[in-house]
């Protein structure tokens, strides 16, 4: 249990009630469960993409590309629509967009070896000139209204959209602590040579990882398109580097191998809270970059330190310990250099 | 022989990519081959080689910093405020300058002092420097400062700041003999991180740090110094190019050149940069901004819509990476086979 207070994860959820409640004593409005009930639905679409770049990212590769993979998948989840297909078909053609525009890039990564943050940024131009071209440029309106009923019907006042990202995502997190092959991802990233020698395909975790990427960004243009109920040709549009701002605050590293799906469920929130609070503190909405830029460098910034200090102190006690057993063995004559 | 090697270099390649480029563009559309009109199209994209430059030093070291796009509108909009508030222009632009150098080498002071990527830093630095240049405007209006226009500093956050004197504009508009200004100025800083990158200790240092890190401490290499010194060149180059545009426009906005990260990137690799580290070139840098910015100029007088550029520029992108990767594929494949040639004749020799 101790180590769900040590981790990351919780810093930032405690971080995340401390700046509401710091807030709600400028204005109470913020903790009436409206509030709250609206935040955690306008960080669904972030929130998905996260996840996806969650995958990724433990695996120590990184995908800007989610955004403009968000974008397509609602252009084509739009199109679908319109053309009068069933909500079902249309909801698996987004994800499959998804889903193959991940795998553009898991090919790119793992069979060509290109280094991830240049394939995907090449393919973050393609997908989001390619969504631009499929639409002449312009807005897909007049998407049938039943879409919208996702987002507004409600059970127990919250919004059905909620409900189903948050069984997806515990669907998600059971899945990862009961699949022994998810553990493949942190081990790719940890250690890839590593890896490879235990035996793990590391090639197929890593085209897995990208692959998962696409198909939640597929499933966040779906959030996206059923909550405004248009495709827009900003969809997307620079969430990319939103998405790997809220992994990263909520404890993935980049360098691979740690954090968890909670990382992107809190780090989502947080930004998405960021926005809010500033709307509740009468701040002008031109300075959320600001501070969604100053709370990633913080608590990046504070980790590292953290990390140090505790580096630091496992040194000082080893260096103690080692020269209590040195003094000890001493008369016997005997070295200590065995201990480790 | 070795002084032909030049023509083997990626450069030279860039170079004659440059040349069939411009003579295929030539062919479908012979007004595009009017010298004038080459020379001044280049106004419309140095600001994405000034950046570059900039960056390509940084992507030696084995770093990156992502947030030159958003320090290019914090120098334009920092600029545009310090005149509006009454600064004599020549002080607006040191000011936007400082700007640029200071927030450069706060990056780099996080990146030498922690151990967190360079990408998630300057990730963060992105946000924070484009909240802090769309946001200005408003502070200063909620600090009491009185703009001289109606609505005070925060209608700028929208329209930009018009009204620059001529005296800055011409950095932007105006030309030497031939030459636009905004490509002098890019020339000027070609040359100087070229003579940087290829002549100086400091550029040395660079390329150690970059090939590995370690072992340029443990050589002596003053390493916090050199990556403070470089991520301030590139705030400092980043500042450079949003004030050229900013002349180029006649206006100063926070937003400008938001958009040109894919292509900043794309002209350091397409360079011949490995992202690695260790392994890149100022001139390659300038050439590949020049194929890529004349690609998008061609690509949009044949009448194609600027829609389909990105599309094109993240292929070239990944085609550049991609063909390089299978080109040194090749080269060691062959290099293998010609050991074990060798090998098997000298065992062959010996078996006599």
């Amino acid at each position: 249990m101790s180590r769900i207070f040590k981790s990351r994860e919780f810093l930032v959820l405690l971080l995340l009630v401390g700046m509401i409640l710091a807030v709600s004593t400028v204005n109470k409005a913020v903790l009436r469960p409206v509030t709250l009930i609206n935040i955690l639905n306008s960080s669904l679409f972030l929130m998905l993409i996260a996840i996806g770049q969650m995958f990724v990212i433990l695996t120590r590769g990184i995908d800007v590309s989610v955004g403009a993979i968000a974008g397509v998948s609602a252009v084509i989840f739009g199109f679908a629509l319109n053309a009068g297909f069933p909500l079902p078909v249309a909801m698996a053609a987004a994800l499959l967009t998804g889903l193959l525009a991940g795998m553009v890039n898991a090919v790119g990564v793992v069979f060509v070896g290109i280094p991830p943050i240049i394939m995907t940024l090449g393919t973050l131009g393609i997908y989001r000139g390619l969504m631009r071209v499929l639409t002449g440029g312009s807005w897909i309106e007049s998407i049938p209204r039943n879409i919208k009923a996702l987002a507004v019907t409600r059970f127990a006042s919250i919004p059905l959209m909620v409900w189903g990202v948050a069984v997806l995502v515990i669907v998600v997190a059971i899945l990862m602590h009961r699949i022994r092959a998810t553990r493949h991802f942190y081990a790719v990233g940890d250690n890839l040579d590593g890896a490879y020698l235990l035996g793990i395909n590391t090639r197929r975790t890593r085209f897995i990882a990208f692959s998962l990427a696409g198909l939640f960004a597929g499933a966040a243009a779906i959030v996206f398109v059923g909550q405004i109920g248009f495709v827009p040709m900003q969809t997307g549009d620079g969430q990319e580097l939103k998405a790997i701002a809220a992994v990263v605050l909520g404890g993935v590293s980049l360098m691979g191998g740690t954090g968890s799906i909670w990382s992107a469920v809190i780090g989502a929130l947080f930004l998405t809270a960021v926005d809010s609070m500033m709307i509740f503190l009468r701040i002008p909405g031109s300075w959320n970059n600001a501070v969604a830029g100053a709370v990633l460098l913080a608590v990046v910034v504070l980790d590292y330190a953290i990390r140090r200090a505790a580096e630091k102190r496992r040194l000082t006690l080893r260096a103690a310990e080692m020269l209590r057993a040195e003094t000890a063995m001493a008369p016997a004559g005997v070295q200590s250099e065995g201990r480790a | 022989m070795s002084n032909l090697r030049w023509l083997k270099s990626w450069e030279f390649a860039l170079l004659v990519a440059l040349m069939v480029e411009l003579a295929v563009l030539g062919m479908i559309n012979p007004a595009f081959l009017n010298v004038q009109n080459l020379l001044y199209s280049t106004s419309d994209f140095v600001h994405v080689i000034i950046a570059a430059v900039g960056l390509t030093l940084i992507i030696m070291t084995g770093g990156i910093d992502i947030s030159g796009v958003s320090l290019m509108g914090l120098a334009s909009i920092v600029l545009g405020l310090s005149f509006v508030a009454g600064a004599p222009i020549w002080l607006a632009v040191g000011v936007a300058l400082a700007v640029g150098l200071l927030a450069g080498a706060f990056n780099g002071s996080v990146v030498a002092n922690t151990d967190v990527n360079p990408l998630v830093i300057t990730l963060a630095m992105l946000f924070l420097y484009s909240g802090v240049a769309t946001g200005l405007p408003t502070l200063l209006d909620m600090l009491g400062f009185k703009a001289y226009g109606a609505g005070g500093f925060e209608a700028y956050q929208y329209e930009g700041i018009n009204g620059l004197p001529k005296s800055f504009t011409w950095f932007g508009t105006g030309r030497i003999g031939w030459l636009p200004m905004p490509l002098v100025v890019t020339l000027v800083l070609t040359l100087i991180a070229g003579w940087l990158m290829g002549h100086t200790r400091f550029g040395r240092f660079l390329q150690l740090i970059g090939v590995n890190a370690e072992a340029a401490r443990h050589t002596g290499v003053p390493l916090k110094r050199t990556l403070i010194t470089v991520y301030a060149l590139n705030g400092l180059a980043a500042a450079v190019a949003g004030l050229v545009l900013t002349a180029y426009f006649t206006s100063a906005r926070s937003d400008l050149g938001a958009e040109a990260l894919l292509n900043i990137i794309t002209a350091v690799v397409l360079g011949g940069s490995s992202i690695y580290g260790g392994e890149g070139s100022v001139l390659g840098t300038f050439l590949a901004g020049l194929v890529l910015g004349y690609l998008r100029q061609g690509l949009l007088a044949l009448g194609i819509t600027s829609d389909v550029v990105p599309v094109i520029v993240g292929a070239l992108l990944i085609g550049s990476v991609a063909g390089r990767i299978g080109l040194a594929a090749l080269q060691r494949s062959r290099a293998n086979r010609a050991a074990y040639e060798t090998e098997r004749q000298a065992v062959a020799a010996n078996g006599e």
